[in-house]
């Protein structure tokens, strides 16, 4: 069951990684729909100030993209982040596991 | 849907964060009780998956895209609306810090929204539709595309309680882009690979949901 398990986790990794990879080059670059909701019911100079704020932290990879490095900068995180957070979210499942043992 | 910091006070941000919390504790206190080593690497793999594909945005018409949100897969999968609650807290946490998608100031309404909204509301449709003895894909597809839009019209009304929005055109825009996001984005992917899931292992969508009877499994 366990090696199943596993089996699965490794075809959840190569999925993952190919959306990862491909993400870039299929992804829509029309705005989200909380985006278009506001560009749509705000008045322009008030949307155009929420835009340009400041997030509170910054941070390394806005946008899912690395700075000047293009589609391949786009596929390099996007990919850092599905690995990260297969290592988060294992390293959380065996941390949790662990402590109801104790 | 994920809320940048501009369109939230900090005051209201912080209220939804004491909302969320209680919630996240909860989830980690589920996968303390129900994590094992057969469950990790399917928790694994599901969150990275999730992650990926909020990055994949599907046109949907109208000079708009959305992705999908994956709490309500993640539900139906472990049979808990909590494991939805870990998997987006976990995803956004990461959004928000090194992706600049989603404030760190409103990740609380956030995971609000996308984790416990559309989670609970995705897993109790879910379930209520199996109850009643409907085609496991056709649940999946109504519950999820329903907890999608439920949260995004939580997310309005919380747009207009901060003054970002106006109430009745923010709920008619929220409510129009994600009632068809929720159709491509999140129901027809969650109802295709539930299918796929139940059909390769059938193990790991809860029986007692699958078959529509009272048997717990696991």
């Amino acid at each position: 069951m366990t090696s199943q398990n596993m089996k699965l986790l490794y075809a959840g990794i190569a999925i993952a990684l190919l959306i990862s990879v491909l993400a870039p080059f299929l992804a829509s670059p029309d705005p989200d729909g909380l985006e278009s909701a506001a560009e749509s019911v705000i008045d322009e100079e008030r949307f155009a100030e929420l835009e340009e704020a400041e997030p509170a932290i910054e941070s390394p990879m806005p946008d899912y993209s690395i700075e000047g490095q293009g589609k391949l900068g786009e596929i390099v995180a996007i990919s850092a982040g599905t690995i990260a957070i297969l290592l988060i979210s294992f390293g959380l499942g065996k941390v949790l596991k662990a402590n109801k043992a104790n | 849907m994920h809320i940048p910091d501009s369109f939230m006070p900090l005051s209201q941000a912080l209220v939804y964060w004491a909302i969320a919390l209680p919630f996240i504790f909860m989830s980690f206190r589920w996968a303390r009780r129900d994590m094992d080593d057969m469950k990790i690497p399917i928790l694994a793999a599901l969150s990275a998956g999730i992650f990926a594909i909020q990055a994949l945005n599907i046109p949907i018409g109208m000079g708009t895209s959305g992705h999908m949100v994956g709490a309500a897969l993640v539900a139906i999968i472990f049979g808990s609306p909590f494991a939805g609650v870990l998997v987006l807290t976990l995803v956004l946490l990461v959004q928000g810090i090194v992706f600049a998608d989603g404030g760190i100031t409103v990740m609380g309404a956030n995971i609000l929204n996308m984790g416990v909204i559309s989670g609970f509301i995705g897993y109790y449709s879910f379930v209520a539709l199996r109850s009643r003895k409907i085609d496991i894909k056709i649940a999946a597809f109504f519950g999820a595309w329903l907890g999608l839009f439920v949260s995004a019209i939580a997310t309005a009304v919380e747009m207009s309680i901060a003054g970002t929005f106006p109430l009745v055109p923010g709920l008619v825009a929220m409510g129009t882009f994600h009632f068809v996001i929720g159709i491509i984005g999140e129901g027809l992917i969650t109802a295709i690979a539930i299918a796929a899931i139940a059909k390769a292992r059938p193990d790991l969508v809860d029986s007692k949901i699958t078959e529509g009877s009272k048997e717990a499994t696991l």
